[in-house]
């Protein structure tokens, strides 16, 4: 009962904290604008199950990505700064939960996100969205959301060891997003890249949401199965993780600036 | 079993300097193996100047920070690695204007803080209640704190405090920001509180506090105790001294540092109050000191002249001031 308490009021503290911020506010109502007219300027002349699949799906998960991972990583910089990072770790509540729940806070705002984007899309462009399977879409959907979360917490555990934060947090924005193949096929990008790719669990999530949508050349199982390992791994990874920074954090100090 | 437990106590701090490329990494020594007990129920005192190592003291027994070496022990329980069975049982209180979420209300941060603290919904409301009237800020509970001054913050943190009913309660220079009304206040609750059971460690730099509140006070000076004491037992250390307080009507240049470099002098400090300034100088009591004090003051120029008892601060000082020298 306490730990499911301690969830939900961090998710609200969070929504309430970051509905607040105009910075955010820009993300959740702006971003998805901006994104949607990038990509969908640059897929407008290509078929329309690109458009759906790259533009479309492209800017939603781009602006999911931010909102959930980005910001989460800039929620631990800003609770750093004002030293309420350091204030609730010490508190009895557990910590992971606590972060679960500033995370799932984000989530719920960056869904509203998304299907902003998606409508302004079909608005915008005109241009109706066909869904091929819809069970494997909601399927997909709350897997690539749980893969980003999974990410999110990974990341969120790993910026508390560091007061570098803003660096770390400009990196895993845009290149994430290239990289993991949300606004264009992996395929594109070089063999070596491509490897990197394969680790994060978003990459598969991605790719199982675009068979939702559009016809893809690989099948389900294939992407599935990657889905999961890659999930699985970084849970246990994270897992691992915690029990480190739990120590760290204390012994180096870096849950407050210097 | 103590309340709080401390031997040889040492923390470093890994500090990297220099440019991206030529990095150099080196230790500084925050607190340089101290050793204290405090008994359950007793109110205690760290003095210190800034960065003499009082904070890091604190953070490592609120378990925040983890020891390089040495006994670190709250309520018989290492604060690093039994961390779970002290966190319910204590709380803190950090001066300054952070430490709340802004762009909540008192009330918001109060709630939220509550739930980590495992407050049981029952009781959580009414308890919140209690600690916005004891800190004065029913009226304004449910505005955010971005609104608030620097005291009225500094009173959120002293509620946030006291929600859990801690055993232990760690107070680092509670009455920062706070106006002289609001710093009595608090005063008064930790007499309270203390009444009623809770030990308390306290960090000032307000040595008429220390000296009120506190049963027993340490000095700490760049990581190591200078004294350890009652605060009468500190003050008896600077016997042989004296506080020669003269009330002038004008403030010759110089003559604050002409009679600091007196021999005999440990400190000197002077205030304007409406029309003429008090020198308040802590001095020995030897040979014909006081005389040559009063040779630089222009005779015409003094309204008053008397010898106080000596304070904490003149004690402190004295003590600090004797390292220096």
């Amino acid at each position: 009962m306490n730990s499911k308490s301690v969830i939900l009021t961090s998710m609200l503290v969070q929504m309430k904290q970051t509905f607040s911020r105009n910075m955010f506010k820009f993300t959740l109502f702006i971003g998805p604008i901006l994104h949607t007219i990038i990509l969908g300027e640059m897929y407008r002349n290509s078929e329309q199950d690109s458009f759906i699949a790259y533009a479309v799906l492209g800017a939603g998960l781009l602006n999911l990505w931010t909102c959930i991972a980005f910001s989460s990583a800039g929620d631990i910089n800003r609770e750093r700064y004002s030293n309420t990072l350091s204030i609730i770790f010490s508190t009895p509540a557990d910590f992971r939960l606590i972060l679960l729940g500033k995370i799932l806070g984000n989530t719920v705002l960056a869904l509203g996100s998304f299907l902003l984007t998606v409508i302004f899309a079909t608005v915008f462009y005109r241009n109706p969205i066909f869904v091929n399977n819809w069970p494997l879409l909601i399927a997909a959907f709350l897997l690539t959301v749980l893969a980003f979360i999974i990410i999110s917490i990974f990341v969120a555990y790993l910026l508390t060891l560091s007061r570098k934060t803003e660096i770390y947090m400009n990196c895993l924005d845009i290149p994430f997003a290239l990289i993991c193949g949300f606004v264009f096929p992996i395929d594109n990008l070089p063999q070596f890249i491509r490897f990197i790719s394969y680790l994060f669990p978003p990459t598969w999530a991605v790719r199982l949401l675009r068979m939702a949508v559009v016809e893809t050349s690989y099948g389900f199982w294939e992407n599935f199965i990657p889905l999961i390992i890659t999930m699985v791994v970084f849970s246990i990874l994270t897992a691992w993780l915690y029990r480190i920074i739990f120590k760290q954090t204390k012994i180096l100090g870096t849950l407050e600036m210097a | 079993m103590p309340a709080i437990e401390v031997k040889d106590l040492k923390r470093d701090y890994i500090v990297k300097e220099g440019s991206f490329v030529r990095k150099k990494k080196s230790t500084i020594q925050a607190v340089k193996g101290i050793s204290f007990t405090v008994e359950k129920g007793e109110i205690f005192g760290l003095l210190g100047q800034n960065g003499a190592g009082k904070t890091t003291t604190i953070k490592m027994l609120i378990t925040m920070l983890a020891p390089t070496s040495g006994v670190c022990k709250v309520l018989g329980f290492d604060t690093f690695g039994q961390e779970k069975m002290i966190r319910n049982r204590i709380n803190f209180v950090f001066g300054g204007e952070l430490g709340v979420y802004r762009r909540l209300s008192a009330r918001d941060n109060l709630k939220y803080f509550a739930n980590l603290y495992k407050i049981p919904l029952s009781i959580r409301d009414k308890r919140i209640n209690e600690l916005l009237d004891l800190v004065e800020l029913s009226d304004k509970a449910d505005l955010r704190t971005e609104t608030y001054s620097k005291g009225m913050i500094q009173r959120v943190q002293i509620a946030r405090g006291l929600l859990n009913n801690p055993e232990v309660l760690f107070l680092d220079e509670p009455t920062i920001g706070l106006d002289p009304l609001g710093a009595e206040m608090l005063r008064k609750t930790i007499i309270d509180i203390n009444s009623r059971g809770t030990t308390i460690l306290l960090t000032t730099h307000n040595m008429y506090e220390a000296d009120k509140l506190c049963g027993r006070i340490a000095i700490i000076k760049e990581g190591e105790f200078l004294a350890l004491d009652s605060p009468m037992a500190i003050k008896a250390k600077a016997a042989g001294e004296t506080a020669l307080v003269i009330e002038i009507s004008e403030n010759p240049i110089g003559l604050k540092d002409k009679i600091a470099a007196l021999d005999g002098v440990s400190a000197v400090t002077l205030d304007t109050i409406e029309d003429f300034f008090r020198l308040r100088i802590s001095c020995t009591t030897n040979g014909d000191l006081q005389e040559r004090i009063i040779s630089l003051v222009t005779p015409r120029s003094i309204k008053s002249l008397k010898n106080e008892e000596i304070t904490l601060e003149d004690a402190y000082i004295k003590l600090v001031r004797g390292e220096e020298k």
